[in-house]
């Protein structure tokens, strides 16, 4: 039974953190909030992870797929699609925010991913997300151009669900990257990252995985942009296309140590929690000091906080 | 509908697209040398081509030295620059494994850059204007401006200069070399350390040119950069890896495109339409438009 310590000990963890709101004032304390940026950043650095860390294909699309769950949630409230009372932390309007980024993955994975290797597939995610922002700006009604889509945001009473909510996504995040890597398919993506001709040569087909793990990550940040979404209250290029939300996970992933399943959380953690402490202490300087640690982490641990202990993971 | 479409109106949309494609096609040169022979992604490059226009503007606001005088002084010091990043920064990265860990160091630097250029000189939008600024030279019926023409004037002769440079002097040969298979060059003696700092001091030279040329003739702010970068790997793509001449003609592609696409759709939609190409590019012919279609095994 030693394939059920890890797991206990991480539905143990999510549990304990499941309590937090009812020991510390969700409203008044610093605490609720920063722990659900750290959770929403999980969900967005595990979804990389699987396809950088485990797969190899550096995706810079993150934020996309996050500003189209977010937009997707904002489109259905608006439209009012199925005429009911309420959207605000609705099951089926969060899930459909997954999948539309799931359709745009398959849409521009299938014809990227046969062809392009490498630094090509980052730049044309890049691209893709660009493509989008200008879209998104200059959609007129439909996107609300650069104000975005306002939400009514009379419905917001407590912190509660959304703290509930971004810690469920962080667990199934981490559960999916951790049952996905234990079965065979984890084996046939982290084959493809070692040596794709020799992959592709013991039978997997390697399209298929690749595309796969990229669709996975694409639902995963469209959750979380749904579940922003429900935060901010406006839908915005401003707040959800920017590169930031690409940028982070990436950086928290490789510093954590990307192909982990460990790696991200600890990454997520620490990095939100020094641009948090940052952003307090150092107002308006304080990106500074991120370009900064992002530099020093790369030179001096570039294989990430948790193999300093775990040689050779 | 297209009346008003005169031969001289498309002329004049060509030109400027032209002039300003030079400035995405420096940048691209610069990306190009340092992709060759490193494999770095530099996404900070837009960020050093704005600091370098900081350093001509505050030259002439507060030296008054013209911007064209200041051009050995940013040249010279943008290749110093150049070096310093790549034997401070890169230098332990480049040889490792995993791509990521040089991305991201480009995307740290990006940061730094960006805000401490927006924290020191605050992130208002800062032009130069001297007396030559608005003028502009009437060639056959067309209003070609001064700056501009300078600006494609000095793309061409640095582009001229860094192909002269890797074609005919031994240490131009042993970049390309080390570009072509790093380590073969390795086993015929060329140390990749000597090869990368050169590649980039040149990388980061060509940013001081291309910094100079955009401090003339547009507004800059701080955050700026980024787009730059986009532009000059879109630009890089579209001519290819590896070729000086077609990474400055896939600028002056991306250029002319834009200018067109900005006149014919909207100017928010030029981007779009540039990223659109790209994407097909990548798509259909990875290897760049001008590239003759050859498998390397």
């Amino acid at each position: 039974m030693k394939n059920l310590k890890p797991i206990t000990s991480v539905v143990l963890a999510t549990l304990l953190l499941g309590l937090i709101p009812f020991v510390s004032d969700s409203e008044k304390s610093y605490l609720v909030y920063f722990l659900f940026l750290t959770f929403c950043h999980i969900v967005l650095t595990q979804g990389w992870n699987l396809v950088a860390g485990y797969t190899g294909q550096v995706s810079l699309g993150t934020h996309a797929f996050f500003a189209l769950g977010a937009y997707t949630t904002a489109m259905i409230w608006r439209a009012d699609l199925f005429s009911w009372e309420n959207y605000y932390f609705d099951p089926v309007t969060m899930i459909l925010s997954g999948l539309v980024p799931v359709i745009f993955a398959l849409a521009i994975g299938i014809p990227l991913l046969s062809k392009l290797h490498g630094d090509y597939f980052a730049l044309g995610t890049l691209g893709f997300g660009e493509i989008l922002k200008v879209v998104c700006i200059k959609g007129g009604q439909f996107t609300g151009g650069p104000i975005g889509i306002m939400l009514p945001s009379s419905v917001y009473t407590t912190m509660r669900p959304h703290y509930w909510t971004a810690l469920f996504l962080a667990f199934l995040a981490t559960g999916v990257v951790y049952f996905m890597t234990k079965s065979r398919v984890g084996l046939a993506l982290v084959a493809i990252s070692e040596d794709e001709t020799a992959a592709s040569s013991s039978g997997i087909y390697i399209l298929k995985y690749k595309v796969l793990a990229f669709a996975i990550s694409a639902f995963l940040s469209g959750l979380c942009g749904s579940l922003y979404a429900y935060y901010l209250f406006q839908v915005s290029p401003e707040g959800f296309l920017i590169l930031r939300w690409t940028l982070y996970p990436v950086l928290m992933c490789v510093i954590g140590g990307s192909g982990t399943v460990v790696g991200p959380i600890l990454g997520s953690l620490l990095m939100t929690a020094v641009f948090t402490v940052t952003s307090i202490y150092l107002p308006g300087i304080h990106p500074i000091f991120s370009g900064i640690i992002i530099i020093l982490v790369m030179l001096f641990m570039p294989n990430g906080i948790i193999r300093l202990w775990k040689k050779g993971v | 509908m297209f009346d008003y479409l005169t031969f001289g109106l498309l002329a004049q949309l060509f030109i400027n697209g032209i002039l300003f494609g030079t400035m995405y096609g420096l940048a691209a040169i610069g990306l190009s040398l340092i992709f060759g022979t490193m494999r770095i992604i530099f996404l900070s490059q837009g960020a050093v081509i704005i600091l370098m226009a900081y350093c001509c503007y505050w030259l002439f606001t507060l030296f008054k030295i013209d911007p064209y005088l200041s051009i050995p002084i940013i040249g010279l010091a943008a290749m110093v620059l150049g070096a310093g990043i790549y034997q401070g920064l890169f230098r332990r990265a480049v040889k490792m494994e995993d791509k990521n860990i040089t991305l991201l160091i480009a995307v740290g630097l990006m940061f730094l850059i960006e805000n401490l250029m927006a924290v020191m000189w605050t992130p208002n939008p800062r032009s130069i204007s001297t007396g030559y600024t608005s003028s502009s030279i009437p060639v056959g019926g067309l209003a070609i401006s001064f700056t501009r023409l300078m600006g494609f004037v000095m793309a061409m002769l640095s582009t001229a200069g860094v192909t002269l440079f890797l074609k005919r002097t031994l240490v131009g040969k042993a970049v390309r070399a080390a570009s072509e298979d790093i380590e073969a060059a390795r086993l015929v003696g060329i140390s990749p350390h000597w090869v990368n700092t050169i590649a980039f001091a040149i990388g980061i030279g060509l940013c001081g040119i291309a910094g100079i040329a955009l401090s003339t003739t547009y507004p800059f702010d701080p955050y700026f950069g980024f787009i730059f970068s986009l532009k000059a790997m879109i630009a890089l793509a579209l001519g290819g890896l590896g070729s000086v001449f077609g990474a400055l003609l896939g600028g002056i592609i991306l250029g002319t495109l834009e200018s067109w696409s900005s006149f014919f759709i909207s100017g928010g939609w030029a981007d779009a339409v540039s990223y659109g190409v790209f994407l097909l590019v990548l798509l259909f012919k990875p290897e760049g438009l001008l590239v003759r279609s050859v498998k390397k095994v």
